[in-house]
């Protein structure tokens, strides 16, 4: 394991951007149409509107996982000190948590839709 | 003959160590191609050492149970016949396909085994990340009948010896594609590469041990191609390295549906049926999987053609 770490041989893991995170969301929800877009402030996640779906890109070591939960979910999360808290409902991921400036969205009506189209 | 006279895979963990070793430090001056992410190779060496110690909670009823079956035998095969060793080669590596594709095709067995596919990486750690509940999973009784048949225990942990340590060398990025004589008979790392992706394509594909004759009878072979990388790990894939998660995780979650089960139907579903498996089909197995990215590819080749027509 010391070696590994001495040897850096991670995947080199930029942070995302909006190109990268719309790549990786086409590969993990092949079909889904992203409607919106939000990357984490730290570039360590992404989270995405599909339909009544939050789709949700979080950094895990040099990979990411990915879950989808419904977007009302999302938008009533625990939002505090810059994070938002994600249960994802899953033994094998538990939580995500993503760092946004603010949350919900700006722009984001109370219905829950964006005011405007486009990528955040 | 009951024990073994020599241990195949305890001899060969200096030659795993040392392989490990040299796969970093060739990828580390650029003359091999891996990744490697510390804290996942430290919980593939985790699942790796606690497998030896799951294991020993098992030891005795597997080998009680392979004795009791042995001494009740039909034939008896020479421990030291050129024949025996020839048919154990076989026999053995027929019996690891069913093995492993039950591992990968019900759930019950998937818990065990999905540990092993958890690592987004593909190095020769990956080898080392084993189950520590194959033992709980039982699915060990489907080496009894070889028992049955005649090879004494210490012939069949010799030749499970043998097909583990060949299976250790199929796990890595470094060697591209073996000649094309040993592509077509053999388990080799491009084969093995696509076992261990989670592309739709590549889902259950590739179940083999040591010959890779298996999958290309049974139709489950799958090629390694150009236009597709493997993107590696499980569906799903972990949120993290904790040793316990990557060990329970999959048994917690059947638990957790078994406890929310509403029928006898139900219970059989989550636990006999294929991983992914609910009562009303909200989730997705690999058969799921495959037919949605099939309709893909089908659309994305029809759209062409459709707009050419429109």
């Amino acid at each position: 394991m010391g070696l590994s770490a001495w040897a850096k041989l991670a995947r080199p893991l930029p942070p995302l951007t909006e190109t990268r995170a719309r790549a990786i969301l086409g590969e993990e929800f092949p079909g889904r149409t992203v409607e919106s877009l939000w990357i984490a402030a730290d570039g360590c996640g992404a989270l995405a509107r599909s339909g009544a779906s939050a789709l949700v890109l979080c950094q895990v070591g040099d990979g990411y996982l990915a879950r989808s939960l419904p977007w009302a979910q999302a938008l009533a999360s625990t939002f505090r000190d810059g994070e938002l808290r994600l249960d994802l409902a899953d033994v094998g991921a538990p939580r995500a948590r993503l760092a946004f400036d603010t949350w919900p969205p700006l722009g984001v009506a109370a219905s829950g839709r964006p005011d405007s189209s486009g990528s955040a | 003959m009951i024990n073994p006279p020599f241990d195949v895979v305890a001899l060969a963990v200096p030659f795993f160590i040392l392989a490990v070793i040299l796969e970093i430090v060739l990828a580390r001056l650029g003359r091999a191609r891996a990744n490697y992410e510390a804290r996942d190779t430290f919980a593939s060496l985790g699942m790796g050492l606690g497998r030896n110690i799951a294991g020993l909670l098992t030891a005795g009823l597997v080998f009680a149970a392979t004795i009791w079956v042995w001494k009740h035998r039909a034939f008896t095969v020479p421990f030291g016949a050129w024949w025996g060793w020839v048919a154990i080669f076989f026999l053995e590596d027929l019996t690891y396909y069913w093995f492993h594709r039950l591992s990968h095709e019900r759930r019950v067995w998937w818990a065990a085994h999905v540990n092993h596919h958890s690592s987004q990486h593909y190095n020769l750690s990956t080898a080392l990340r084993q189950t520590w509940t194959g033992g709980i999973a039982g699915t060990w009784a489907l080496w009894l009948p070889l028992a049955w048949l005649g090879f004494s225990p210490a012939q069949i942990a010799i030749q499970q010896g043998i097909s583990l340590i060949y299976q250790f060398w199929i796990h890595t990025e470094a060697i591209g594609k073996m000649p094309a004589w040993f592509e077509t008979v053999f388990n080799t790392p491009s084969h093995h590469r696509v076992h261990h992706a989670r592309n739709p394509r590549y889902l259950d594909r590739n179940y083999a041990g040591i010959l890779i004759i298996w999958d290309r009878m049974f139709g489950t072979f799958q090629p390694e191609l150009a236009e597709e990388a493997c993107r590696y790990g499980i569906v799903k894939n972990l949120g993290g390295f904790n040793l316990l998660r990557v060990a329970f995780h999959e048994w917690i979650a059947i638990g957790q549906d078994l406890a929310g089960a509403r029928s006898p139907r139900e219970v059989l579903g989550y636990v006999f049926g294929p991983p992914g498996w609910s009562p009303d089909g909200s989730r997705e197995t690999s058969e799921v999987l495959r037919a949605q990215w099939q309709a893909r590819v089908a659309q994305a080749e029809a759209g062409p053609e459709t707009q050419k027509a429109g």
